[in-house]
């Protein structure tokens, strides 16, 4: 008998309790991200640098390929290999693409269409929204960082038949990839959530983007200081990458090391924006 | 457990505006109307229950838990159906049923099981796989109340659940509020502007004003006039003066000149014509009326303003 004729009826189940309560908000966003529009040609044009990279790995395994190998000079050492990866220009304004692509619009449409309300009222707390909406982001990010990045050690083993990758390498080429996603997508999860209007947090995001790289250059030819690249976001990334995976040799590099720092500040400052914003938020 | 809700000089504040005023109460079982003029306080003592707003002082529990310290453990067993428009757009409406039955900590498969189950219920079986933009506003009712239900609450928080809806969608969706709070074991709070929804709903009657509970009773005391007289008289003379000695009580005129005089229980109706002997005013007609909500609504408001 259809219920609507049986009348109400009690749910037999029993609700799970879970430290984990944001994980439904991370599996539904996985899903409406994948689901959205140019989604494939997206994650497709992110892909291209991984795929350079492998044909390079393979390329520099054969030892019948050496002429070719020696074109590729960002290979030549892991250090380097990784550095080139991470650092690209290509791939930095992919990840750029895909923080506008998965986060403009996770807390943006919430505080929209007040469905904020909604979480509000299910067991969870403000944060575990946060670190829902978060994940989403940092899952895509991480998707053409990190993931690319164990794929390239993995075949770089299979190819070469040895583990000679250096632990301080290998450390680098986890922790680069996070700490620039986190850094990521917090910009873009504070952008979202610092308007209701989806298009202005798409335009921000990139607007923040393009200024950062052209205001730092601006700077550098007027004051001919190499320090005003610190307002660059693609200068940072790319400074702390050479910090990071050790790539101009020689001694402490000092500007690298600041990069990585504002690299964090800035994530650490984003985040607390989200934080404050959506404790801030009616329901 | 005796009472669900049980509140003691709560306080919550907009700035200077206290909008929940020393409210100490205390719900039990049944479905509950919580009436009151515009910006009474209902929708902010709603959210003060669900956890949404810290009050700044006092203490409550709901269903046995703290509603300051053990806000999460409250928001499990309860529903709650918001007047706004706060669907998700891009979703349809079993997909987001399921995931709200999700985020209450269903499992997968029973989130998506319950949630076609609910949408049949609330009459939305035809509609459960359109975007729940496409909805009109009386669909949209039904389907906050599918997500409202989905996880099984035990107490069902409704905000103005007819708003927005046809006469026989309004119809329906009372019926689906009395076969709930009847059939199984869920209490449910109605907070609405429409009396005649509250009074063919509810058991018990909560009427607030300026933040605070002027009365709560049961709605068969409150019909049967257990607080409150209203007589109908026709006057000829001074009615001014007549007015003047009453103004402590609701005084209405309907469009046959007969007046209907709110009087407290306590007040004897006969000491109108003593009023009325005071007053040089002639009392053409006497007649005690049948008490309605409004009624009810009107005296508690009243007496309220008048203290």
């Amino acid at each position: 008998m259809p219920i609507r004729e049986k009348g109400y009826y009690n749910w037999d189940g029993e609700l799970k309790t879970s430290r984990f309560n944001w994980l439904p908000i991370f599996m539904n966003g996985i899903k409406t991200v994948y689901k959205k529009r140019f989604s494939k040609f997206v994650f497709a044009v992110s892909g291209i640098p991984f795929l350079i990279f492998m044909v390079a790995i393979y390329v520099s395994s054969k030892p019948e390929l050496k002429m070719l190998s020696r074109l590729v000079r960002e290979i030549q050492t892991d250090a380097l290999l990784f550095n080139a990866y991470y650092t690209n220009g290509f791939l930095v304004f992919m990840m750029m693409v895909i923080s506008v692509f998965a986060g403009a619009e996770l807390i943006a449409g919430d505080l929209k269409y007040k469905s904020f309300t909604l979480y509000l009222s299910r067991p969870l707390s403000r944060m575990d929204y946060i670190t829902g909406k978060f994940s989403i982001v940092l899952f895509y990010l991480l998707d053409f960082t990190l993931v690319p990045g164990i794929l390239m050690i993995l075949f770089k083993i299979i190819f070469t038949g040895s583990v000679s990758i250096s632990p301080r390498v290998l450390l680098a080429a986890f922790g680069f990839p996070i700490l620039v996603s986190f850094f990521l997508a917090s910009l873009g999860i504070m952008i979202s959530s610092l308007t209701t209007n989806l298009k202005m947090a798409k335009i921000m995001i990139f607007v923040i983007y393009l200024l950062s790289n052209a205001v730092a250059h601006m700077f550098r030819e007027i004051f001919r200081s190499r320090s005003f690249l610190h307002f660059s976001i693609d200068e940072n990334i790319s400074q702390f990458g050479s910090f990071i995976f050790n790539t101009r040799g020689g001694g402490f590099y000092t500007e690298g090391f600041i990069a990585g720092i504002i690299l964090l500040a800035l994530t650490l400052i984003f985040l607390t924006i989200v934080m404050v914003r959506i404790k801030r938020v009616e329901v | 457990m005796k009472n669900i809700i049980e509140l003691k000089n709560i306080v919550f504040s907009y700035g200077d505006l206290k909008a929940v005023d020393n409210v100490t109460l205390e719900v039990g079982k049944g479905i509950y109307g919580l009436l009151g003029p515009n910006g009474a306080g209902k929708t902010t003592l709603m959210k003060v229950i669900l956890g949404f707003l810290t009050p700044s002082s006092g203490m409550g529990t709901v269903l046995g838990h703290d509603i300051a310290n053990s806000h999460l453990e409250v928001k499990k067993k309860i529903g709650y159906m918001p007047e706004t428009d706060c669907l998700i757009p891009g979703m349809d409406a079993v997909t987001l049923t399921a995931y709200l039955g999700e985020l209450s900590g269903m499992p997968r498969q029973e989130a998506m099981k319950r949630a076609h189950e609910v949408l049949y219920y609330v009459g939305l079986e035809e509609s459960r796989y359109r975007k729940v933009e496409t909805y009109s506003s009386g669909m949209k009712q039904r389907m906050k109340l599918a997500a409202a239900l989905v996880h099984d609450p035990e107490l069902l928080f409704l905000d103005e659940p007819t708003s927005g809806m046809d006469p026989q969608a309004r119809k329906e969706m009372l019926e689906l509020i009395n076969d709930i709070g009847t059939k199984g074991t869920m209490n449910i709070i109605i907070s609405s502007h429409i009396l005649a929804d509250v009074e063919s709903t509810c058991g018990y009657v909560l009427i607030m004003n300026r933040g605070k509970i002027v009365s709560q009773q049961e709605m068969a005391s409150a019909l049967h006039g257990e607080t409150v007289n209203i007589i109908e008289l026709k006057l000829k003379g001074d009615i001014a003066a007549f007015k003047e000695k009453l103004s402590g009580f609701h005084m209405e005129q309907d469009e046959k000149g007969v007046y209907r005089v709110h009087l407290p229980k306590d007040y004897s109706p006969q000491s109108l014509f003593k009023t009325a002997y005071e007053t040089k005013v002639q009392i053409r007609h006497f007649r005690k009326s049948k008490v309605t909500l409004e009624d009810a609504f009107v005296t508690a408001i009243g007496e309220a303003n008048a203290h």
